[in-house]
């Protein structure tokens, strides 16, 4: 399936940025016979070789379509996530557009420098010293000796490596190579940036660091194509994206409604869910744990359901859930995320935590966790809630549940909302 | 300040900046454009070669206790044994117009020069597997940094080859300074076969086996351990139709006699040997992305 003309006239809508990468019609097949693969790229080279190749639009014995169709466009600035589960063509898609691979149809337009964030260290050398791998790596990147010198300190300081510099790569631990490895790459500067599945690099201070750089180069004017399957991290970067599905694009467009549909095939049993309530079907007997979430709403202090959130206001979030044997121990864990901003959650709730102790019963039950001021800023916000017995064995689990934080009034320069009164004493 | 000096740099590369269009036909159907790209590549990759080049001796001479010498260790070896098997008469070769052990020491040298520049690419493409799946470099930077290490190891080599003159009181004469342009040469003609071979050599295994293979026996149709044979036997024309005799002789007698005994195979084969290599970097250039997409994923 391929978006329609319509669809497309309303993501054309008009910008004022320059179109920087044009994906058209591209599709690649891939083989997963190895000798047979093999064969096949000799052939291609022939193919090549006399001039004869052009687009085939014909599968070989054993061949599928790893990419099929896919078009897209990317402007200066902009920030596009490429979504999909594992072999959905993710990473084959960033290697036709990096050039590493030609098309079987279709064609990649791209305009100016691209440089992949893909290859964390690339090229490092265990024997020879970070300095030495540095100049190496960032040359192979496409810089220049001078530009690197220019650069040189900088790097170093972006990864915190600091005298270890001088000493083999090989004596580095996994995050101080990694490290290095990504403050090289991005501080290639490139057009665009392609980056496959590396913000997990380091710890969380060093990703926050790398999310702050991100956002520094796109004031700048880079764009960036960031290849995920955690669509928190998207979430956090992207304004656009496309969604892959055994290499077919099933959707291209604002990154709210990707995400969506990405979240919504990856956990079918999750949803309906519009803002701030969420039912779900009850399990069948073979898929349930035990213990299965049936809804999610948040209450105020009338016990009324509502919608979204007032910063400030009482609310309590309820937790619906049925039992089917009885269940002692039982842990509710809570992460809290903000959906504009990073992959670490801003608030985590656990009874385990609160030494609370929740024994349940058989029957259906409601886990009430209340919250006599909510003190969130006003935004989207997301919950992923997992639930527990004797802290290993997962029982039900909701991967994101979202809602909304409006403002009470007084809350535009604000980061969160503290509960406070007024009082004045006089002597 | 810095940063507005920046940006207008910045907005002077867009403008610069052309559209780079990836389709799925032949390279070949735009020739112009290929040899375009082919030339900008070039000039491209000599600074990341030399990276590459710097890297990769310092790598290999770091790791090592013997360091250079490893440089001169083969030729002397074989040197002594074909002497010994020579002065003890296991093998019959005719007379040099060298004392024998600079003879084979020398042309040895020669030969493993050769050697190296064919398998230069082949392996170059080995080594740098990782690399060329991720990132879009100039291809071009791999092969030359080979070339570079090349004569890198034949400049250690030198050493050798000088103190053989000293020791073996050989005569020289002016036509050693043109010794290198036919040294030159033998390399071309190694680098022509291993380009030919190395996006190939990419996808199967077989290549790099069979070309040790082959030199081993390519050793012995080549006069580096006996004298070119004057006979018109099998083995004879053998010899003479080898493409590497004219080039590892002329060099050899350009160092030493001055007298070039073969100059029409000389030319004959330099021709070959330099539009050889063009062809062999074109088929290198257009095989390369093929090569990649199957030997990763």
């Amino acid at each position: 399936m391929t978006i329609s003309i319509t669809d497309r006239e309303m993501l054309e809508k008009p910008q004022d940025s320059e179109v920087v990468l044009s994906v058209s019609g591209v599709s690649k097949k891939f083989c997963r016979d190895l000798k047979r693969s093999l064969f096949y790229g000799v052939r291609d080279i022939a193919g090549e070789l006399v001039g004869l190749r052009e687009k085939s639009e014909t599968l070989r014995a054993k061949e599928f379509w790893a990419l099929k169709d896919v078009s897209f466009e990317l402007r200066r600035g902009e920030a596009l996530g490429l979504v999909g589960k594992n072999g959905s063509g993710k990473s084959t898609l960033l290697r036709i557009i990096a050039g590493l691979i030609k098309p079987d149809t279709g064609s990649v337009k791209v305009k100016g420098r691209i440089a992949p964030l893909i290859a964390l260290g690339a090229g490092f050398n265990p024997i020879l010293t970070g300095r030495e791998n540095v100049y190496a790596n960032m040359s192979i990147l496409g810089l220049s000796k001078k530009e690197i010198n220019e650069r040189f300190d900088e790097v170093i300081e972006f990864a915190e490596i600091g005298d270890a510099i001088d000493a083999p790569v090989q004596t580095y631990s996994s995050g101080m190579a990694a490290r290095l490895g990504f403050a090289s790459a991005i501080h290639t500067e490139p057009d665009i940036l392609l980056i496959d599945e590396v913000l997990a690099v380091g710890d969380i201070k060093f990703q926050s660091k790398c999310h702050r750089k991100l956002s520094e180069l796109r004031q700048q004017g880079t764009s960036f194509i960031l290849v995920s399957h955690n669509s928190q991290i998207v979430l956090g970067v992207c304004d656009i994206a496309v969604y892959l599905c055994k290499g077919q694009q099933l959707q291209f467009g604002d990154i709210y409604s990707v995400i969506f549909q990405y979240e919504r095939d990856l956990f079918p049993n999750n949803y309906e869910q519009e803002l701030g309530t969420l039912s779900r079907p009850e399990k069948i007997p073979s898929e349930s744990n035990g213990l299965d979430i049936i809804y999610l709403s948040f209450k105020d202090f009338q016990d009324r359901q509502i919608k979204s959130i007032v910063s400030g206001q009482a609310v309590d979030l309820c937790i619906g859930c049925k039992v089917h044997k009885p269940l002692s121990n039982i842990i509710t864990r809570i992460n809290f995320y903000e959906t504009n901003s990073g992959s670490s959650p801003i608030q985590f709730l656990s009874n385990y935590n609160d030494k609370k102790k929740i024994d349940l019963p058989e029957g259906e039950h409601e886990i009430i966790i209340q919250m006599p001021y909510f003190c969130f800023k006003p935004g989207i916000y997301q919950i992923k809630i997992v639930v527990r017995n004797n802290a290993l064995f997962t029982l039900d689990h909701v991967e994101s549940f979202r809602f909304q934080v409006d403002s009470n009034g007084s809350m535009t320069s604000c980061e969160f909302y503290q509960p406070h009164s007024w009082k004045i004493l006089s002597y | 300040m810095g940063r507005l000096k920046k940006l207008q740099q910045a907005v002077t590369t867009e403008r610069n900046a052309t559209w780079v269009v990836y389709t799925p036909e032949s390279q070949l159907r735009h020739p112009v454009r290929l040899l375009r790209t082919m030339w900008r590549d070039l000039l491209a990759s000599r600074e990341l070669a030399w990276r590459l080049l710097v890297r990769d001796i310092s790598a290999k001479y770091r790791q090592s206790f013997l360091g250079i010498i490893w440089a001169f260790i083969p030729p002397i070896v074989t040197a002594a044994g074909f002497t010994l098997a020579k002065s003890g008469g296991v093998v019959n070769v005719g007379n040099t117009d060298l004392p024998y052990p600079a003879y084979v020491m020398f042309s040895m040298a020669l030969w493993q020069t050769f050697v190296e520049a064919l398998n230069g690419p082949v392996q170059g493409v080995a080594e740098a597997k990782a690399m060329l799946a991720r990132i879009n470099f100039p291809r071009e930077a791999i092969i030359l940094a080979k070339l570079g290490e090349i004569f890198f190891n034949f400049g250690i080599k030198l050493i050798l080859i000088l103190g053989l003159f000293i020791w073996f009181k050989m005569p020289v004469t002016w036509s050693i300074i043109l010794a290198p342009v036919a040294l030159i040469h033998l390399v071309m003609l190694g680098t022509f076969l291993g380009l030919l071979l190395a996006p190939v050599g990419g996808l199967y295994k077989d290549f790099s086996m069979g070309i040790t293979l082959a030199t081993g026996l390519w050793l012995f149709l080549t006069p580096v351990v006996f004298p070119v044979p004057s006979g018109e036997g099998v083995f004879g024309t053998i010899v003479k139709f080898n493409p590497v005799t004219p080039l590892l002789v002329t060099t050899r007698e350009l160092a030493t006699t001055g007298v070039i005994s073969d100059p029409v195979g000389f030319w004959i084969v330099s021709g070959i040997a330099l539009g050889g290599l063009i062809f062999a970097w074109i088929v290198y250039r257009l095989a390369m992305p093929f090569v990649i997409e199957r030997i990763s994923s």
